[in-house]
């Protein structure tokens, strides 16, 4: 379970920053004041363009960013004050954040697991499931350096996976991957849920959100939009589909001028 | 503290699993060590050998024959190729004669005053003339400098003293008194000089360089690779992370630097003896001493480890932290260039507290055999100051989210 409570995130610009961003002002608001909840057994996604606060939103959710304002709370913790016990709870997955590349997927699995305190014998146990599961029993002891893209994503989910955690938060879920490895992933989202798991993901491909989210939050601009499940916002914005139903929201706040 | 000790364990295992580090880290710069002063050693005495068995070309210009039979009796043309020239002959090519000294085609020119027997054999009284010799050589090239010392040693002297012993008769006069040396210097101190001169200057540098090429890329690299964001999403505090981190690239630089000083004190005999020098000697550092030395080592180990990840975290790649640390090895260098140029003598306290410098003072001290153990408590004191700082600093900058996310 997650709650997000009118959550802002705040940036400081330096001035290189300033200067990348063609802007005077010296903070960007990332997020302004967001309220969400993510139910066990559901996978809600976060719908927005690039640079609309998806990513910000879910660091914050995985502790490794502190909310300007606002709270939240993963399983009934709160990401400031008890982040060690959130951390448990949760696992975080995006491109970004990566298995080192000198160990092999085996290695890091029980490295991970140790950290999480998990003991040997359910950690083996775990790493056959996961492991056969993503087809890495092949591969297991190489070093992850000499993977290819998709293998070494297969390696991070199994790793991220290893303490069994209740919320997974996923950033992007199948960017950069093949088709093949991004079906594995998905179905292994919905295997999650189905199994109740609390999951959230963020994306910017219709298609994926529209197949995979239960319910969907539109994001532009640090504001959440809109939410719901896909049929109530495609009947809310008489759209035939989400990306038709995402256009018609972006126009309504961005005004018209800004997509023609 | 089961997420640091488990992070140690990682960072270890990441180098001593793998033989290709292990080799590169730890065996090739003990050989590279041990090639290189062999190499210089062996260059060196060969050279010095080559000099040593040159043959001198020399020319005298009107040489008396007194002269020409202190030559003789020297045995100086065993080693030398003399001409004699007479003064008309020198007097047309003088020009290319000196030519010759210039472009190291011969290696001395002596010449004689003309009148040299006569001026010799007229002096009566002080303030009357006295003859001379004069010796062009080239003290940029190795031969003619050599030519040049040995004539003055072998040839000039002895030829002095002939001419002395006509004119006074007996020489023994002239031996006013007498100066008798005797040296007294601890029992296996003596060939401590080189060492406590270079050593501070080469463990300071060493160690410096071994901690920079681990610490930059287990931390900047790690942050770059994106590695370091998944350790900061394990239910662990992000002290326990530093503290895993800089234990472990500690012992992996310390081991690193102890092996480029174990090899470089076996292996400079090897360039010594090339020099003509001893052999360097250590068995003046007891157990105490050596312990000491040890402490300061690992303590400055700490030091360097702790500087490098406050830098390597700061920066966003491990480019950016590569440049950002030039600097600080450019202030290493000079701190430890300064301990060989410090001389002895008693210092302030407060200057062995000095991080770095007063490290390498104090192994400087321990290198000599002079070890204080005041000044070893002000340099660990001054170290534990400046390590807890960058531990302080690493710590912040772990915490920060600017720093680790850019954000």
């Amino acid at each position: 379970m997650i709650e997000i409570k009118d959550l802002t995130k705040i940036y400081k610009l330096s001035n290189k920053k300033k200067a990348e961003l063609k802007t005077k002002d010296s903070e960007k608001v990332a997020v302004d004041g967001v309220s969400l909840e993510a139910h066990p057994g559901e996978i809600y996604g976060l719908l927005g363009p690039n640079g609309a606060g998806k990513t910000t939103t879910l660091r914050c959710v995985a502790t490794l960013l502190k909310p300007t304002k606002g709270e939240i709370s993963v399983c009934g913790f709160d990401t400031v004050k008890e982040g060690k016990q959130v951390r448990d709870k949760i696992c975080f997955l995006t491109n970004e954040i990566k298995l080192d590349p000198h160990f092999s997927a085996s290695y890091m699995f029980d490295f991970f697991g140790g950290l999480h305190g998990i003991d040997n014998e359910t950690l083996s146990k775990r790493k056959e499931d996961f492991f056969k599961r993503f087809d890495i029993m092949d591969f297991k002891d190489k070093k992850i350096e000499d993977l290819s893209t998709g293998m070494k994503q297969k390696a991070a989910i199994a790793v991220s996976l290893v303490h069994d955690p209740e919320v997974i938060i996923f950033d992007e879920p199948t960017n950069g991957l093949d088709i093949i490895t991004a079906r594995v992933v998905t179905d292994f989202l919905r295997e999650l849920r189905d199994s109740g798991k609390t999951i959230i993901v963020s994306t910017h491909i219709m298609s994926e959100a529209q197949k995979l989210c239960d319910r969907i939050g539109m994001i532009i601009d640090g504001r959440k939009v809109a939410e719901g499940t896909l049929s109530e916002l495609l009947a809310e914005e008489s759209a035939e589909d989400l990306e038709d139903a995402f256009f018609k929201v972006y126009k309504r706040v961005k005004g018209e001028d800004k997509i023609s | 503290m089961r997420g640091a000790k488990r992070i140690i364990k990682k960072e270890l295992a990441r180098v001593f699993k793998d033989k290709r580090l292990i080799f590169t880290m730890y065996i090739m710069p003990a050989i590279l060590m041990f090639a290189i002063y062999g190499l210089m050693g062996k260059l060196m005495s060969s050279m010095n050998n080559d000099i040593t068995e040159h043959t001198d070309i020399v020319t005298v210009v009107n040489a008396t024959e007194a002269f020409k039979q202190v030559v003789t009796t020297t045995g100086y043309e065993k080693n030398a190729s003399v001409t004699y020239v007479d003064q008309s002959e020198y007097a047309s090519n003088k020009q290319q004669y000196e030519n010759e000294i210039l472009n190291g085609e011969k290696d001395l020119l002596v010449v004689f005053d003309e009148d040299f027997e006569a001026v010799f054999n007229a002096y009566a009284n002080k303030g009357d003339k006295i003859p001379n010799i004069n010796v062009s050589y080239n003290d940029t090239e190795n031969y003619s400098s050599k030519a040049h010392n040995v004539f003055t040693n072998l040839v000039a002297n002895t030829y002095r003293e002939v001419l002395q012993t006509v004119r006074l008769g007996d020489l023994e006069q002239l031996d006013v008194f007498n100066v008798t040396e005797n040296q007294i210097v601890k029992e296996g101190k003596k060939g401590t000089e080189f060492l406590s001169m270079l050593l501070p200057y080469m463990i300071v540098l060493m160690l410096f360089s071994s901690a920079m090429s681990i610490t930059v890329d287990a931390i900047a690299g790690e942050k770059e690779r994106g590695t370091l964001s998944s350790m900061l999403l394990a239910p662990i505090s992000r002290t326990e992370i530093v503290v895993g981190k800089l234990v472990s690239l500690s012992i992996l630089s310390t081991l690193s630097a102890l092996v480029y000083c174990v090899s470089m004190i076996f292996a400079m005999p090897l360039m010594q003896k090339g020099m003509g020098g001893g052999d360097v000697n250590l068995s003046f550092i007891g157990v105490d001493t050596g312990l000491m030395l040890l402490a300061t080592i690992v303590l400055m180990n700490l030091l360097f480890v702790s500087l490098l990840s406050v830098i390597s975290i700061m920066a966003k790649d491990t480019k950016t932290a590569s440049s950002l640390v030039a600097p600080m090895y450019i202030i290493v260098v000079l701190a430890g260039v300064m301990t060989m140029f410090s001389g002895g003598g008693d210092m302030p306290l407060w200057r062995y507290a000095i991080p770095v410098y007063g490290n390498a003072l104090v192994v400087q001290q321990i290198c000599s055999g002079e070890a204080q153990i005041t000044s070893f408590l002000a340099t660990v004191a001054g170290l534990a100051v400046a390590i807890a700082v960058f531990v302080g600093l690493t710590s912040k900058a772990f915490n920060s989210e600017k720093i680790m996310f850019n954000a």
